[in-house]
């Protein structure tokens, strides 16, 4: 299948008073339509910023992303929010619903933005693929966290984009409903959506097929997931959990 | 069509927040208030005196003593203008057609137990010309009742309504009382109803022969005002007829080449001109007032705005992540700060509206008259004022970094 993603030396840098912090540093990527991919790593290896330039958020320092086939790491600011109104679908860790407005009404924000004349009925529909067709009119506080994720996995569908980024999409949740927005992500890809997701935790990560892992701006592990590796990136894991390293408060326990 | 949704997203959005919305609104709301409220009020004064003055006539000149002041403040009239000065005018000056000096007070008129408030005018003959106002009953009294000083009056149409209602006046015996002094008058005439007549309404009047006022009545000796018609309305007939008044008074009053006159002679256009001047200075005073409370009413939705973007700063951040462009996260916030400086006003108006009403109801000085233009002034100001407010705010939040104002707390 066609190259859709292809990241050429991706470097970025802040500044940060005196100091240059090299948040990414020089990264190569290339990822084709269908593939669904996890990024890990601990935190501040650079997985956000990458997720952040994989998303059209922001420009890389240097190097060249090439989304679909257009260079889109030249682009001006206005071009960048059409191509994620376009290609990109977001998921966030925190659901990021719009509060005290229905399901169905944040569902339809892309299409708002697409300046699309007919918003309700694809709004509707995305809601019925992510199983929630019957709360379209409940507002998020009305919902559990597993139905204001399916709403937002609804609200990133909706245009039919290419891609799906999910930043920590089960790190709120408890780990069966995890399991089932995992499920929809499943089901997403079978219908040919590529689906970025970027997690710390290793049981999500090593649900995809190729895992990318990450330290210090740089890809240390990038390769397809058979068994083995499984074992060895759980491994790892355990070897981090023993460390004293910040994990989010809701992270959930590890299943093997 | 996109326009048309962001403001119904923008709509949705503010009663999100009522209680902040109004707020917000509320300074606007009290600006355009003011706005249209004080407007009305010069309207209705401005109209009430445009009226007056067409009834006056265009060839009315108005001779007056100059006014006192003690300490800024205006206590009374000069008693420099005497009736045998208006006598001279009518008989030197050639292009006046009718001359007539008055006194006037308020005072009361009885007759039998009944008894009504009225304006006691001492006028001559030549009022019903110079005021076209006609007799409908009996005769106004003539030349003869002045020099012999006779103890007759014409009754307006209201007082003899009070005094008699249906019944016949003429004959009758009335009792004018005044703070200088009262006595009894035969009724010889009634007049027409007719209204206001330069600001007078000429229906509570009781008129007098001059000479009766006072030496009788009030026992004055000197005259209120001298006024008198030019041959024509005509600019050059007016100020001839100026001239020829002021050669005479000056002369009769021995006034010396370059000292000033003690009288003022004034046409009924340079009264519009004054009114028109004062107006103006109202209306800027006025105005003034309403603009800086509107400045206020544009920086409390500067305000609200401001906290409104704050605390919205991730949804922001989820909007552009979503496709949202600069351009339309700064018009869902100018759309917002708009709508809310919109509503606000057109609260204001209904409030100013009401104002004005009452304030009428109060004083029944004047009628207030709210225009449609002013309504729509005072709209499109409050607009304006949301538009200026909220740019700022949208401004900052389209500026916003996607990346940061997701991570936003």
């Amino acid at each position: 299948m066609a190259d859709l993603i292809r990241i050429n030396q991706f470097t970025k840098h802040y500044v940060m008073g005196e100091t240059i912090v090299r948040a990414l540093d020089g990264v190569n990527i290339t990822i084709k339509e269908g593939e669904f991919i996890s990024i890990t790593g601990a935190s501040g290896s650079g997985k956000s910023t990458l997720m952040h330039l994989l998303g059209c958020l922001d420009r890389p320092s240097a190097g060249e992303y090439w989304l679909d086939g257009d260079l889109v790491s030249h682009m001006s600011d206005k071009q960048l929010a059409i191509v994620r109104n376009k290609k990109i679908g977001f998921v966030f860790q925190t659901f990021n619903l719009i509060q005290r407005t229905t399901a169905v009404d944040n569902v339809s924000v892309p299409l708002f933005y697409a300046r699309q004349a007919r918003v309700k009925e694809p709004s509707l529909r995305a809601l019925e693929r992510v199983g929630l067709g019957h709360r379209a009119y409940h507002t998020p506080s009305e919902m559990s966290g597993g139905e204001r994720q399916r709403v937002a996995i609804a609200r990133a569908i909706v245009a039919e984009p290419k891609i799906i980024l999910a930043d920590e999409p089960t790190g709120n949740l408890d780990s069966r409903t995890g399991e089932q927005i995992m499920q929809i992500f499943h089901e997403l890809n079978r219908a040919g959506v590529t689906v970025i997701i970027v997690t710390h935790e290793m049981a999500v990560a090593v649900q995809a097929q190729r895992v990318i892992a990450m330290r210090d701006g740089r890809i240390i592990e990038d390769g397809g997931i058979d068994d083995a590796f499984r074992a060895r990136m759980l491994g790892q894991e355990r070897t981090a959990a023993s460390l004293p390293e910040r994990s989010p408060p809701m992270a959930r326990p590890l299943q093997v | 069509m996109f326009f048309v949704r962001i403001m119904f997203m923008a709509l949705r959005s503010l009663t999100i927040h009522p209680l902040r919305s109004v707020l917000a609104t509320l300074g606007v709301l009290i600006g355009v208030g003011a706005v249209v409220a004080a407007m009305a009020i010069l309207e209705g004064m401005s109209s009430r005196m445009r009226e007056g003055f067409a009834s006056m006539g265009s060839n009315k000149l108005f001779v007056m003593p100059p006014q006192q002041r003690r300490g800024g403040r205006v206590v009374g009239n000069f008693d420099t203008l005497k009736i045998d000065d208006a006598w001279a005018i009518a008989k030197e000056c050639p292009s006046l057609k009718n001359v007539m000096p008055q006194v006037a007070l308020n005072g009361t008129v009885k007759f039998l137990s009944k008894n009504t408030t009225a304006s006691v005018l001492g006028a001559t003959d030549a009022y019903t010309e110079i005021n076209s106002h006609r007799i409908v009953e009996g005769s106004f009294f003539e030349k003869a009742d002045i020099q012999g000083q006779s103890n007759v009056a014409v009754l307006g149409a209201k007082v003899k309504k009070d005094l008699f209602g249906g019944r016949p006046a003429i004959g009758e015996k009335v009792k004018v009382m005044t703070p200088l002094g009262g006595r009894q008058f035969t009724v010889v005439g009634v007049m027409e109803e007719k209204g206001n007549v330069a600001f007078t309404n000429v229906d509570e009047q009781v008129i007098i022969p001059i000479t009766t006022a006072m030496e009788k009545v009030y026992g004055l000796k000197s005259i209120a005002a001298i006024v008198a018609e030019a041959v024509s309305g005509a600019d050059k007939d007016i100020e001839k007829a100026k001239e020829e008044i002021k050669k005479v008074l000056r002369q009769r009053h021995k006034i010396r080449a370059g000292q000033q006159d003690d009288f003022a002679v004034q046409s009924q256009k340079e009264f519009v001109e004054q009114f028109a001047t004062f107006t103006n200075i109202v209306g800027v005073v006025l105005f003034s007032i309403a603009g800086i409370s509107l400045v206020v009413g544009g920086i409390g939705i500067m305000n609200i705005m401001l906290v409104s973007v704050t605390e919205r700063t991730r949804e922001i951040g989820v909007r552009m992540a979503m496709g949202a462009q600069r351009a339309d996260v700064l018009k869902q916030f100018l759309v917002e700060a708009s709508i809310i400086s919109f509503f606000g006003g057109s609260i204001g108006v209904a409030m100013g509206y009401g104002l004005a009403t009452t304030i009428e109801r109060m004083t029944r000085v004047f009628e207030t008259i709210t225009t449609t233009g002013s309504v729509i002034m005072a709209l499109s100001m409050a607009t304006c004022v949301g538009i200026v407010s909220g740019l700022y705010p949208a401004w900052k939040a389209s500026r916003l970094d996607p990346v940061e104002a997701l991570r936003y707390e």
